[in-house]
């Protein structure tokens, strides 16, 4: 097997109590890259995460980590955040953080000392000697995080890593995650929080049902769904409804709508003829948010909620 | 290091870690202080009843004055042929009165004495009146008059002159043997007991802090096992060293009498070879035990589930205990071979073995058939956690992991 592909997948199917939540899911992930997996909850991202990771076996498919088709022979270079966040509250920090290297692969002299280093950088230096259950939330989350990128993995696995955090650690995060990627790693993350995906995703998957709905870029995404056009007409009255494509409402002052396949033009022409000028106009492109539910489909959401 | 040795040993070593280095620990490791402390309270309890009942208990033999001495005198030297607890109660010699039936049975109602067997009438035909368990010691009072009689009609001669010389064994004795079988059962019984429980509720932790996740997507589930095996072996080490330490120091003063009566007492291979063979089978003990207490506690997510299987987990062990007991006994019955056998008793059993028979070829055999079995065991608890707790379907190939290359 070759090493082009940090992870890949290829129909991958797991069982519970005869309910299939993972459904045939394929998946590929470019080394060096930032990868997300999105869906609703339970949408089967966590589970499908696992079985990438050999922590469950899958009852069906094939997959393949960092080369090895049997996932624990590459456990030494792979660094994990699961969804439930686990630490042993009696530990301290810098020790919680040496013994997630030490699983790893790490000697524990090396693992002390690049754990102090580490969390001194995350400006945790003064919690290094605490123990865990002395620590907050958000601190606790990030020494676990630390913990798992400690051994300088070849592959970053993070389940849903922002939740729980405050915006102030979200950006640690998000810049963490950036600078394991510049450091050659890859991440692979998932999330139901489109923000972080599109700010820095380079691909995606989208997952609902089970099943893989989406591959490709945050602009393949954004791509599925046409420009949105906002109109405030200069001169609003009777008659400017008809001249709007049909998908048109009010929104406000304006008017939104898609942009015409023809374009904008031939449209903006006709208003002007018509009298009713242009206050504003504005022709935004969809956001991931939007590709998402155009995506998954308000069923998925509404069965996640 | 093999990758799979070395996540075992950093598992071992967190769990011995947050085991030793609390204060809790101090407790458990003064434990068998605290049992012997109440066991002491309660012995002496029960020693002071017993001396306030011995103080006032009393054979009465209801003689003439002029036969009063020679009783006494067999009596003297009767008492010699028994040790303390088992001697009869003191001896008292009371005048006849003049209904001496009636005077015997009065002695059972009287408050000053606490009569336990009372002899009146001739010595060739005395009555022996005795009270409740004190069948004995009427049997002590017509030997008495035997002997007194004896006495009497010799002259106080001696019949018989015996020269008693003491002889000391080359060997052990068989009996010596099986007291030693039967005290090495008890020995490994009472510290797997002590230690080897504590092995069910160490996954509950894991469990419970979520850190499960964290290991399961690092280490194979053998290597958690194994290392939790592992490193609460290694509490049971301290524990062991401290009180074998402690036990050494009360060997060395202890009177010589107390050694001399155990000079008979030793196994069959020798105590050279039988140290380590106690060793390697209080190990497998320890070690096929808690795998199977692991095993079975990693399937509790509660405190509550966890102490409800502490009595089954007693009953086992029991049960292993009671059984390579007789084994001990009886070293060349079926039942033995049975215990020798079966995985959970053989470390009992094969350590009977060790005092009862000189032969060492078994103790190879019996070993790696432990030492496969406490594999197996871990093999079917990880599966059996994998499938349970973690609801993954797979794990095919569960012991290869343990000696997989990395």
């Amino acid at each position: 097997m070759t090493e082009e592909l940090a992870l890949s997948a290829t129909g991958l199917v797991k069982k519970f109590g005869g309910r299939r939540v993972v459904d045939g899911v394929d998946i590929a992930v470019p080394k060096g890259v930032i990868y997300g997996v999105l869906g609703p909850n339970g949408a089967g991202k966590t589970t499908t995460l696992r079985m990438l990771l050999g922590i469950i076996e899958p009852d069906g498919g094939q997959r393949t980590l960092l080369g090895f088709d049997r996932p624990r022979q590459a456990s030494d270079r792979v660094g994990y955040l699961p969804e439930e966040r686990g630490l042993y509250p009696a530990m301290k920090a810098a020790e919680a953080v040496a013994f997630m290297g030490a699983l790893r692969g790490l000697d524990w002299r090396t693992g002390r000392k690049r754990a102090r280093e580490m969390l001194a950088d995350a400006g945790m230096a003064d919690a290094a000697d605490e123990k865990i259950r002395k620590l907050s939330k958000g601190m606790a989350q990030l020494v676990q995080l630390l913990g798992s990128v400690m051994h300088r993995p070849e592959l970053l696995v993070l389940d849903e890593p922002f939740s729980g955090l405050d915006p102030v650690n979200q950006e640690k995060l998000e810049k963490l995650i950036l600078a394991e990627r510049d450091r050659g790693a890859t991440i692979l993350f998932s999330t139901h929080v489109m923000a972080h995906a599109e700010r820095l995703c380079d691909r995606l998957t989208i997952i609902a049902h089970g099943k893989r709905q989406f591959e490709g870029t945050v602009a393949d995404a954004r791509g599925m769904l046409p420009l949105q056009v906002h109109y405030v007409p200069h001169h609003p009255g009777a008659g400017l409804r008809a001249l709007l494509p049909g998908d048109a409402e009010a929104e406000g002052d304006g008017w939104r709508f898609t942009m015409p396949g023809e374009g904008i033009e031939t449209l903006l022409s006709r208003l002007i003829e018509a009298g009713h000028g242009i206050s504003g106009l504005s022709i935004e492109r969809p956001s991931l948010h939007d590709a998402f539910v155009r995506i998954v489909g308000r069923d998925a959401l509404e069965d996640a909620a | 290091m093999k990758r799979s040795v070395r996540q075992t040993l950093t598992i071992a070593r967190r769990d011995f870690i947050a085991t030793v280095f609390t204060p809790t620990f101090l407790i458990f490791l003064l434990a068998p202080l605290i049992m012997a402390s109440f066991g002491a309270i309660g012995g002496l309890g029960a020693a002071t009843m017993a001396d306030s009942s011995a103080d006032r208990s009393r054979i009465v033999a209801i003689v003439p004055a002029d036969r009063a001495a020679a009783v006494a005198t067999v009596d003297a030297t009767l008492r010699t042929v028994f040790r303390q607890p088992e001697a009869p109660p003191e001896l008292r010699i009371d005048t006849p009165a003049a209904d001496p039936a009636a005077q015997a049975r009065a002695l059972f109602d009287a408050r000053d004495v606490e009569a336990s067997a009372v002899l009146y009438g001739p010595l060739d035909r005395p009555t022996i009146l005795y009270g409740a368990q004190g069948e004995r010691t009427a049997d002590y009072m017509a030997e008495l008059a035997e002997q007194a009689l004896r006495a009497e009609r010799t002259g106080g001669a001696t019949l018989s002159h015996a020269t008693k010389t003491q002889m000391t064994r080359e060997t052990t004795s068989v009996s010596g043997q099986h007291q030693a079988a039967f005290f090495t059962v008890f020995a490994i019984f009472l510290l797997t007991v002590l230690l080897a429980g504590q092995a069910v509720g160490t996954m509950a932790e894991e469990r419970s802090n979520k850190v499960i996740e964290v290991l399961a997507a690092a280490v194979p589930l053998e290597s958690v096992f194994l290392g939790k095996l592992i490193g609460m072996f290694g509490v049971a080490m301290v524990f062991i060293a401290f009180w074998g330490t402690i036990a050494a120091q009360i060997g060395t003063v202890l009177p010589a009498e107390i050694v001399q009566a155990f000079r008979d007492v030793g196994p069959a291979v020798g105590f050279p070879i039988f140290v380590p063979l106690f060793f390697a089978y209080f190990t497998m003990a320890y070690m096929l035990l808690g795998a199977v207490f692991l095993g079975v506690g990693a399937q509790a997510s509660t405190i509550r589930e966890i102490q409800m299987l502490s009595l089954p987990i007693t009953i086992l062990q029991v049960a292993m205990f009671g059984w390579a007991s007789a084994a001990a006994s009886n070293p060349d019955s079926w039942v033995a071979r049975a215990a020798e056998i079966f995985p959970l008793s053989s470390p009992f059993a094969m350590a009977a073995h060790a005092a009862n028979a000189p032969e060492l070829w078994p103790h190879a055999l019996a070993l790696a058939w432990q030492l496969l079995w406490v594999s197996i065991v871990i093999w079917l608890s990880a599966g059996w956690f994998r499938r349970g707790v973690l609801q993954s379907g797979g794990g095919k190939r569960g012991w290869k992991t343990l000696f997989q290359r990395a």
